[in-house]
């Protein structure tokens, strides 16, 4: 794993010094800002149902999984892409670190901004504090779950962009797979045979973040977005590594 | 330091590199050189342990890259082809990142990158965002870059690419004195550069190894026995028939004369000073020998006479059936 620090810090630099990462997290904040102001007023009508307000803000909402599913990709699009395109990949691969080192590296370093994003969003929890109660519990599962899937799904996008030499391809096959992890699993509405609707509802990332809005750490959903995460860690790794092979 | 031994890369059906086998000990600066798409820079990727082999191995200090990349890596500082760069930090933030991957102790890093900036003449622009850099200022920042981690072995390829004059002037003389204590191997098709820094020259061509040897070998290897530029008074006809009988001498061509003056070009047979005898026999046969220069073939001439030849011998065999 050596280099992995040095990786991560030029990286986390280099997010912070092009303008992608900022127009990302602003994007992100505006739109969570929006969707966080909805679910307030929806829920403040007289004669509506009854529910946390950080409950539904934690995938309880369809915009929660759109936001993800193209934040991510943009954020981990440039990591191994542009690598490749400028041709750096040779001068990193021939320094002193190992492939391991270079993929945690590039990891930390998406994980660090996808981190930011979702930091400021504590002001919510903060101002809702003020007017009401807020149950600690469920509003730090949700974080956490927030945390997993960020996990599961930067690995993913970081997997994309070290098979690609272009960032806007890597982004549109993350998004693609991440498109399918979230939908597949819809289908267990469809589905009558009981082993199979078993298989799909425990891979809904949509029951597995409600549970974690609602306070519920499953160890199930631990072992799926852990898993899932070393994965596409691996796989990403691997990717590295073809060009041994050629 | 640094060897191959019938290191082989192929692309798909194309032959990049053929078997190469070479040496490069300490201390010594190599100019490897061929037309563009030899392989050198294949060669060089190899080495560093950025490709693997087909077949046949690339060794630093005595051991194969593969066995142990990290270790090969740290004892190599390497300039690649088309020196890329992160174009969105600054000089001075590239090279510090660059120090830390390379392992540069926490405590020397500042001064260490303050000296290689120092000796690649690049101080004036460390704050400068690399993207905005000149070709020639990317280049010593590659360099620079290369030398960080004072590695034993330096792989340059094509450093001197994008500089100007002066810079070039500068930029051999610093390759020149690193060598004192380090072995390089720089790939160029400059060729007056390897007459001017190298100590020891390999020639590729299409993936093979041409020719390894000091660049004097070289010119004194493809002229034989060397080549005679003889000018003397008399009848030409006569003095080319008298001069072919010469002892040790292999040819004879006209060149040119002008009133009773002929000029020729004699080629003396392979190991033979033909000199002496040239005198004797003008002497015997009353022609007046009124200049007689050894003629030294340029590094250009041996190059082209190198790498054509091949494609020459090539040329003919396919035309067989």
């Amino acid at each position: 794993m050596k280099g992995t620090l040095s990786v991560a810090w030029k990286e986390t630099l280099s997010y912070f010094f092009a303008p992608m990462a900022y127009i990302v997290i602003t994007a992100f904040l505006v739109m969570n800002g929006l969707i966080f102001y909805i679910i307030l007023t929806a829920l403040s009508q007289p004669g509506s149902f009854s529910a946390s307000p950080m409950a539904l803000f934690f995938g309880g909402t369809l915009f929660f999984w759109i936001f993800l599913i193209i934040m991510v990709p943009a954020i981990t699009m440039r990591l191994g892409a542009e690598e490749k395109k400028s041709g750096t990949l040779e001068t990193l691969l021939t320094a002193p670190v190992t492939d391991s080192g270079v993929v945690a590296g590039k990891y930390l370093a998406a994980m660090a901004v996808y981190v930011a994003a979702w930091l400021p969003t504590l002001i919510y929890v903060l101002v809702l504090s003020r007017y009401s109660d807020v149950d600690p519990g469920p509003v730090a599962a949700g974080y956490l779950g927030v945390l997993l899937v960020g996990l599961f799904f930067t690995s993913v996008g970081l997997f994309t962009t070290m098979v690609s030499r272009n960032q806007l391809v890597a982004a549109i096959i993350a998004f693609t797979i991440l498109i399918v992890l979230l939908c597949v699993p819809l289908l267990s509405f469809m589905v009558t045979d009981v082993a199979v609707k078993g298989v799909l509802q425990y891979l809904s990332l949509w029951n597995l973040m409600q549970n974690f809005a609602k306070g519920i750490v499953d160890t199930r959903a631990l072992v799926y977005l852990l898993s899932g995460t070393a994965l596409f860690l691996m796989l990403s790794y691997q990717a590295l590594q073809t060009r041994r092979w050629a | 330091m640094i060897e191959t031994r019938s290191l082989t890369k192929r692309f798909g059906t194309t032959t990049a590199v053929d078997s190469m086998s070479f040496q490069v000990g300490t201390g010594e600066i190599v100019g490897f050189l061929g037309p563009n798409g030899a392989g050198k820079s294949t060669t060089m990727r190899m080495i560093t342990g950025f490709l693997p082999p087909t077949s046949g191995e690339a060794l630093v200090n005595g051991k194969p890259v593969w066995e142990d990349p990290l270790e090969t890596r740290r004892a190599i500082g390497y300039l690649p082809e088309s020196n890329p760069l992160y174009e969105d930090l600054r000089v001075h933030e590239y090279l510090r990142f660059r120090a830390s991957l390379k392992g540069v102790p926490r405590k020397r890093r500042r001064n260490r990158i303050e000296e290689v900036m120092e000796s690649c003449e690049i101080s004036d622009v460390r704050h400068r965002i690399i993207g905005t850099c000149s070709k020639g200022y990317r280049q010593r920042i590659g360099l620079a870059d290369a030398l960080l981690a004072d590695p034993p072995a330096l792989i340059l390829d094509e450093p001197t690419v994008g500089l100007d004059p002066a810079q070039i002037v500068h930029t051999r003389s610093l390759i020149k004195n690193l060598a004192r204590e380090h072995t390089v191997l720089l790939s160029t098709h400059i060729l007056p550069e390897v007459e001017a820094i190298c100590s020891r020259t390999i020639i590729i061509h299409k993936g093979r190894l041409q020719f390894d040897g000091t660049v004097e070998e070289l010119q004194k290897g493809l002229s034989g026995g060397g080549m005679l530029t003889c000018t003397v008074r008399g009848d030409a006809e006569k003095a080319r028939n008298s001069l072919l009988k010469t002892e040790g001498v292999e040819d004879v061509d006209f060149l040119g004369g002008e009133e009773d003056q002929s000029r020729f070009r004699v080629t003396a047979q392979a190991g033979r000073d033909a000199r002496e005898a040239i005198f004797w026999t003008c002497s015997k046969e009353g022609m007046p020998l009124l200049e007689l220069v050894s003629r030294q073939i340029s590094l250009e001439e041996a190059f082209l006479s190198l790498t054509t030849r091949e494609s020459a011998a090539e040329k003919t065999e396919e035309e067989q059936p």
